[in-house]
């Protein structure tokens, strides 16, 4: 193109964002390639948080690498505890108590609602609203104080063992988890009053990163990502777990695959887990809390794969065994790294403005991503 | 002695003064303001820790960035890199010299005082631009062309609106202005049957714009461009910067107020039994209210520099709310009081939007500007031209 | 109609305003004053280690079992003992807790036979040295006392 005829010989400028930028959610290093402030394209550079979990699995007893494991999505603790120890029961052939399933929904499902709220305040700090990310934090501390009372850490849980629990319910978890849905619901009218029907919201994220259908199923994308492209796959419904069969929710969806539809799978999300929530609580069965595991627990040489439906999408753990106290192999399937993929195709063609608003639509949290 | 008195430099040069030197220590309480009022609408507190209630937080912050390491980049272009924040706060201050903060006290009453505040704050975008060109840096060159383009689309509005009340009003002198609206008996906003409330709100919203607020802060979007054309300043240059941002939010608010909300008068101005009540009683409560919340807050407090401090406060406030009740003082700091009083409105308001609103994206900045203002502020133009015509 | 009228008067904009200024009520702020205020952790909090003591006779609790150690993820707890030869009972002479390593999982707390090791409400753990992180016994037995401001 550059010939002798043109005047101005114009260059692609290359524009490093991140890992130190106020908006690429930790340490996401992303290369752009700007007309303008047009994007050409996106690469994502990968692995500053990189801590080779996986590697340490195999150093470590089934038990022990359990805390480990809410180290990578440390937003969604609870998810990544629970997926970890479904699939080595699996592997141990080991039977949940009824009560310790019903604890572990209500846990996961104030888990995905903290993490849903951490994923609204950033992305709208991102788009340029500074005050709902104060409004969430005030809502995901309650849901923290929850985890504080019932196991004693907020953030990085280590609230299931394998098996099922160690702790017992605390005298008013029933209440707690009742008072917050109330107040929590009047919460999420507040934010959609905010920003829903906001002109300058719908105007920022309306046709913005559209993914169809069929390039989530290429690239493998999962979670409200899927879901806002108008797929109905939520495998708490698709192969259910923990009972999940027993609680009545639905799987809200839309049919663009925008960033505004994601915005409003994720605002509806809230509501069907205040549902799940507040079903399970009331049929919370009495009953023992752990299943007959062994102090030392040598599963029996075999592998499993065992997914759950993560906040951010299909978080599947697959362990394979030796016979020994410590798995031989463990691998994890993060749904943040499989979603953060299709930031390139979502990027393209839009200004250096909405790539912001896209890292935060996908959802991603980058020890996560680099394990 | 006379004679120096009798100069007509004088009253000009000590009021130039007062403004340079008292400025920078409003600008630095309007950020405190600022942040208080985000926290507020935010659910949280704010600067806490440096005095009571954080009232001692700017002179800490003025003091640090005074101290900080002057860092200019290696490939800057050095000279512009330093003379960029300079002649940013130079014309943000020189803007002040036409505002009429009361009938008593101004710099100057021009006869075109409304062209020199729109000529100074165009040529306030320059030092952005330079300063966002000479960093070479990637960053601060988008924030720098947004900034330019920002301008340049957002102005004409600002002119076209600037012109209809100017059309009202018959004048361009600042003073000239109020005064007019003293004698028609009816704020520019509301007069015009109405109508002259479009250009007024046309306004405000050109206004934030053009002082690089939220929800249009894009030259500086710091989610996006970290923090646009001055990401690359520190220290105190970064702190001239900040001065003449918020010099630029006062003077615009100043611009609003004076042009659409009737300047220093009281409201409803020409309403004889309002007098006593709106300018006497109301700042003399005014005062003694918060005169009372510095008082509650000096018991609050636990320090005994804390104490002195808030009872030192809430002192001057009474003391402020007794000047008001002598007729004579009175009459002197009335207009005074309510320019600023008005001014304070406005400043709250842009806090309030920027606590509240996600930011444009450029695109969609250029669209609000020329599909939307644009066409709006002509149209009000030609409405109120004719209903002008028709009604004089 | 009712939605055009809607968009020129900017209903959505002034929704979004009320909502913000709703909240400036003084009795919603959230925040905790912390150095001033301190936070009233849960019962079960999972901080500070501690190595508990017979109330009464202030000899320790532990049996020097080991197992601690052992269940400990991180390897951080070493416990030294000593065959007592009279009572033929192992008695714990050194016990060291490196709480720069430690992610409290609680691991070892649950390991524990005799509730001797325990985590307590206990937060404040900074230290001016790296080696003021590793906790000997005696350390573990009396508990972190950190400096508390005044203002």
């Amino acid at each position: 193109m550059a010939t002798s005829t043109t005047f101005l010989d114009t260059n692609e400028l290359v524009l490093n964002m991140g890992p130190q930028h106020p908006s690429t959610h930790g340490v996401l290093r992303v290369i752009l390639k700007l007309d303008g402030e047009k994007v050409m394209g996106a690469d994502c550079v990968i692995g500053y948080l990189h801590r080779g979990v996986e590697k340490i699995a195999e150093n470590r007893t089934y038990q022990q690498f359990a805390p480990y494991v809410d180290r990578m999505d440390y937003v969604a603790a609870v998810s990544n505890g629970l997926g970890y120890c479904l699939a080595v029961e699996t592997l141990g052939g080991i039977e949940v108590p009824e009560r310790a399933q019903c604890v572990r929904v209500i846990l996961t499902e104030l888990n995905r609602i903290a993490s849903h709220l951490l994923w609204l305040g950033t992305h709208a700090l991102d788009i340029g609203a500074m005050t709902p990310v104060f409004y969430c934090f005030r809502e995901r501390e309650e849901v923290l104080k929850i985890f504080e009372k019932y196991c004693g850490a907020r953030l990085t849980t280590h609230a299931f063992r394998i098996g099922g629990l160690q702790y017992e319910t605390y005298d008013t978890f029933e209440k707690d988890c009742h008072a917050f849905c109330d107040w929590f619901e009047k919460k999420v009218d507040e934010y959609e009053e905010l920003l829903t029907t906001n002109r300058i919201w719908v105007g920022r994220t309306k046709g913005v990163g559209i993914l169809d259908a069929e390039a989530c199923k290429t690239y493998g994308v999962t979670g409200p990502v899927l879901r806002a492209a108008g797929v109905e796959w939520d495998l708490r419904k698709a192969q259910p777990y923990c009972g999940y069969e027993k609680y009545d929710f639905d799987i809200p969806t839309c049919a663009n695959g925008d960033t505004y539809d994601r915005y409003i799978v994720r605002m509806q999300e809230f509501r069907q887990s205040v549902r799940i929530i507040r079903q399970a609580v009331d049929s919370l069965p009495e009953g023992p809390i752990k299943g007959r595991v062994s102090k030392v627990f040598k599963p029996p040489i075999g592998e499993a794969y065992e997914s759950i439906e993560a906040p951010k999408g299909e978080l599947g753990y697959y362990v394979v065994s030796d016979g020994s106290t410590q798995p031989y192999r463990l691998r994890v399937r993060p749904p943040s790294f499989v979603n953060l993929q299709a930031l390139d195709e979502m990027c393209r063609g839009c200004l250096v403005a909405d790539v912001v608003a896209i890292i935060g639509t996908i959802d991603i949290v980058l020890g996560e991503v680099d394990r | 002695m006379e004679e120096i008195l009798d100069n007509p430099y004088l009253q000009p040069i000590i009021a130039t003064l007062l403004i340079v030197a008292v400025f920078p220590l409003v600008a630095g309480y309007m950020v405190l303001a600022e942040r208080k009022v985000l926290a507020d609408l935010q659910v949280r507190l704010g600067p806490m820790r440096v005095g009571p209630y954080g009232f001692l937080q700017p002179l800490a912050d003025a003091f640090k960035l005074m101290l900080k390491e002057d860092i200019i980049p290696a490939a800057s272009d050095k000279w512009i890199f330093w003379g960029a924040p300079v002649l940013s706060t130079f014309t943000a201050l020189t803007a002040f010299a036409v505002i009429p903060f009361s009938d008593k006290f101004y710099v100057a009453d021009v006869n075109i005082g409304i062209l020199f505040i729109l000529a100074m704050s165009s040529l306030g975008i320059l030092g952005l631009i330079l300063g966002g060109w000479s960093s070479n840096s990637k960053y601060s060159l988008l924030g720098a062309l947004r900034s330019a383009a920002q301008m340049v689309s957002y102005e004409v509005p600002l002119g076209f609106t600037t012109v209809t009340a100017l059309m009202v009003a018959e004048t361009l002198s600042m003073q000239g202005i109020v005064q007019s609206q003293l004698d028609k008996g009816v704020w520019i906003a509301f007069s015009n049957y109405g109508l002259m409330l479009v250009p007024a709100v046309v306004f405000i919203i050109a206004a934030v714009a053009e002082t690089n607020r939220a929800p249009f802060d894009l030259p500086e979007a710091e989610s996006e461009i970290v923090a646009g054309f001055h990401t690359e300043y520190s220290g105190f240059r970064w702190a001239l910067f900040f001065l003449a941002e918020y010099a630029s939010i006062f003077v615009i608010c100043g611009i609003a107020v004076t042009v659409f909300f009737g300047g220093w008068l009281r409201p409803f101005a020409n309403v004889g039994f309002l007098e006593t009540p709106l300018n006497v009683a109301f700042p003399i409560l005014l005062f003694v209210v918060i005169g009372a919340g510095c008082a509650l807050g000096a018991v609050r407090v636990t320090l005994a520099y804390e104490k002195a401090i808030m009872g030192v406060l809430a002192l001057a406030m009474f003391l402020v709310a007794g000047l008001f009740a002598i007729p004579m003082i009175n009459e002197l700091i009335i207009g005074f009081f309510w320019f600023l009083f008005k001014v304070l409105i406005f400043i709250y308001v842009f806090i309030w939007v920027r606590g509240t609103f996600p930011r444009f994206r450029y695109d969609q900045l250029m669209q609000v500007g020329w599909k939307y203002l644009i066409p709006i502020s002509m149209g009000g133009l030609i409405v109120n031209g004719i209903v002008l015509l028709f009604t004089s | 109609m009712k939605e055009l009228l809607k968009a020129v008067f900017l209903v959505d904009l002034i929704k979004g305003l009320a909502v913000t200024f709703r909240n400036q009520k003084p009795s919603l702020i959230y925040t905790e004053q912390y150095p001033k205020e301190r936070p009233l952790v849960a019962e079960r909090y999972r901080g500070a280690p501690r190595l508990n003591v017979h109330p009464d006779t202030d000899e320790t609790l532990c049996i020097a079992c080991n197992l601690c150690a052992l269940a400990c993820p991180e390897q951080l707890i070493v416990v030294g003992a000593e065959r007592n030869k009279e009572t033929r009972r192992k008695e714990l002479t050194t016990f060291t807790y490196d709480v720069s390593r430690c992610m409290f999982c609680g691991l070892c707390e649950d390991a524990c036979p005799v509730d001797a090791l325990e985590l307590t409400q206990d937060f404040e753990l900074a230290s001016y040295t790296r080696e003021g992180a590793i906790w000997d016994r005696q350390m573990l037995e009396e508990g972190p006392l950190p400096t508390e401001y005044k203002h």
